[in-house]
């Protein structure tokens, strides 16, 4: 289904108008920060040396460095959206036909939460890098989510805010081929979700009622299947289902999560790198650009074959 | 003196605990059987509208229509035991398969929409009770894990609850089901 993306002239083009671009984005940034930074120097060691001179050298050589990192706000803008749409744009476009990039949106708040992927409820959401399209029977969706929550500690200095990510990465919905009623969600298995699935297996009545004992032993391992339907739960997933999304797991580089909802299933793949954004510091035009874009494109477009979404045998279609 | 009474509610308490847990794990055993049951009433539902629909194609096949005609007769029968119920299923399931291999003979057939409704119903109910089965061994496990440790064990001696059998699950029902194979399609 995915091909490898091929360099057109036309892209060649847009990388050589963006690197002009790029270059002067760098250097105004090296010169923005490069004065704030002098600026906030000088004016430490004016103050701690009861230096007035200094001081009021350093306070005013952050005025221009603040200007020209706010002039150049705007280019940056720009420079981001003719990447985004002309060049990962057409990549996309070359690896497979049905696909609609629109880098503005991601998945709704709503939709993360309603996806019930996670537990937490989020403080902080951003979504962004929509990418969406069909595969033969099958449509889906994804886009880059990060999540986080937040914990308040008093401390002598007042109250301090910490953030924490609920998830920083990637989640994936595709419409299954089955069709459920109930909710089933599986989800990597930490130290609280164990010990409720130990006392569900081994102390009668204390357990969580919604656990799914599961006869996959990878999976009983790495994840903690909860679900509203015992029946359903399994008839989604099958051994070789099971058997499926542990490869996936496999393939990730961290734990995923997943959960069929609504007729869909999604699945959350935690990720270190903010994928799709172009680089300011390291030039565009090197030949492996697009190499860990492309590479997190193909995954996604796999797991649509990885879990033979396809397959409509049954009544859903 | 309260501390006794403590200990002795503490110790009431966790019996009440134990026991009611036993019972409930041998009602969903019991609960997860009808779920196999009503789901193999709906399979056998799907029968006569099957053998109605191939039976206008098929002028060969006609032995094999009457046998699963009368395995369905017999599997819905009074006094079927579940055991009985789940064999004849299975002995439909077998016929059923025959069935669609032969479907190839007739491409007419291959072609009406009503039986590619009636193949993916087929399809979905096999899973269905597959999946009823694999809760049903599950619960069974967990009831059978309640009897045998302690300190279930201690109360099951003495309400007379034994261990249970899980059901054999096929080798084919291990894998997914596949339409291609199962169809030939």
């Amino acid at each position: 289904m995915a091909q490898d993306f091929k360099r057109t002239p036309e892209i060649e083009n847009v990388i050589a108008e963006l690197e002009v671009q790029r270059k002067k984005i760098a250097s105004s940034k090296i010169q923005g920060w490069g004065a704030i930074i002098l600026g906030i120097t000088c004016f430490a060691i004016g103050s701690i040396l009861s230096q007035a001179v200094i001081a009021s050298i350093g306070f005013v050589s952050v005025v221009p460095g603040a200007i020209i990192l706010f002039r150049i706000s705007d280019s940056i803008k720009t420079y981001k959206h003719r990447f985004k749409q002309e060049v990962i744009g057409t990549a996309l476009g070359s690896i497979h036909q049905n696909l609609v990039f629109d880098p503005e949106n991601g998945i709704s708040e709503s939709e993360f939460i309603n996806s019930q992927l996670f537990t937490t409820q989020p403080d902080r959401y951003h979504s962004e890098d929509l990418i969406a399209g069909k595969d033969e029977k099958t449509t889906f969706y994804f886009a880059e989510v990060h999540a986080e929550y937040k914990t308040e500690t008093q401390t002598k200095n007042g109250k301090q805010v910490n953030w924490h990510d609920i998830l920083k990465g990637i989640i994936f919905s595709a419409d299954f081929n089955k069709n459920f009623n109930g909710v089933t969600v599986i989800r990597p298995k930490d130290f609280g979700s164990s010990i409720g699935a130990w006392f569900s297996k081994n102390i009668f009545s204390l357990g969580d009622k919604d656990i799914v004992q599961l006869e996959n032993d990878y999976f009983n391992k790495n994840f903690v299947t909860y679900s509203t339907d015992q029946i359903e739960a399994r008839y989604v997933l099958t051994p070789a289902m099971m058997d499926k999304i542990s490869e996936l797991n496999e393939r990730s580089a961290y734990c995923v999560s997943l959960s069929f909802i609504n007729s869909s299933v999604y699945i959350a793949f935690p990720l270190d790198n903010n994928y799709f954004e172009p680089p300011v510091f390291k030039t565009l035009l090197k030949a492996d650009l697009l190499e860990e874009d492309m590479n997190i494109l193909s995954f996604m477009l796999m797991i649509i074959k990885e879990l033979d979404l396809n397959t409509r045998i049954w009544t859903k279609r | 003196m309260i501390y006794v009474a403590v200990i002795a509610i503490a110790v009431l308490l966790f019996g009440i605990g134990i026991y009611n847990s036993l019972i409930s794990k041998k009602n969903q055993v019991a609960n997860a059987f009808s779920a196999i049951d009503v789901m193999l009433k709906k399979r056998f539902d799907l029968l006569p509208n099957l053998v109605e629909t191939v039976k206008q194609y098929m002028q060969y096949e006609g032995d094999t229509l009457t046998k699963i005609t009368a395995l369905r007769g017999k599997a819905l029968g009074t006094n079927v035991s579940e055991s009985d119920k789940i064999a004849l299923d299975s002995e439909i399931g077998t016929a059923v398969k025959g069935l669609m291999v032969s479907v190839e003979n007739y491409p007419d057939l291959k072609a009406n929409q009503n039986f590619l409704n009636l193949q993916s119903t087929w399809t979905e109910s096999e899973e269905q009770i597959a999946a009823a089965r694999r809760n049903y061994n599950a619960t069974v496990t967990t009831y059978n894990n309640a009897v045998m440790m302690f300190p279930g064990n201690m109360f099951a001696g003495m309400l007379g609850y034994q261990t249970m059998s899980v059901l054999e699950i096929a080798a084919a029902e291990r894998e997914n089901v596949s339409a291609k194979e199962l169809f030939n399609q």
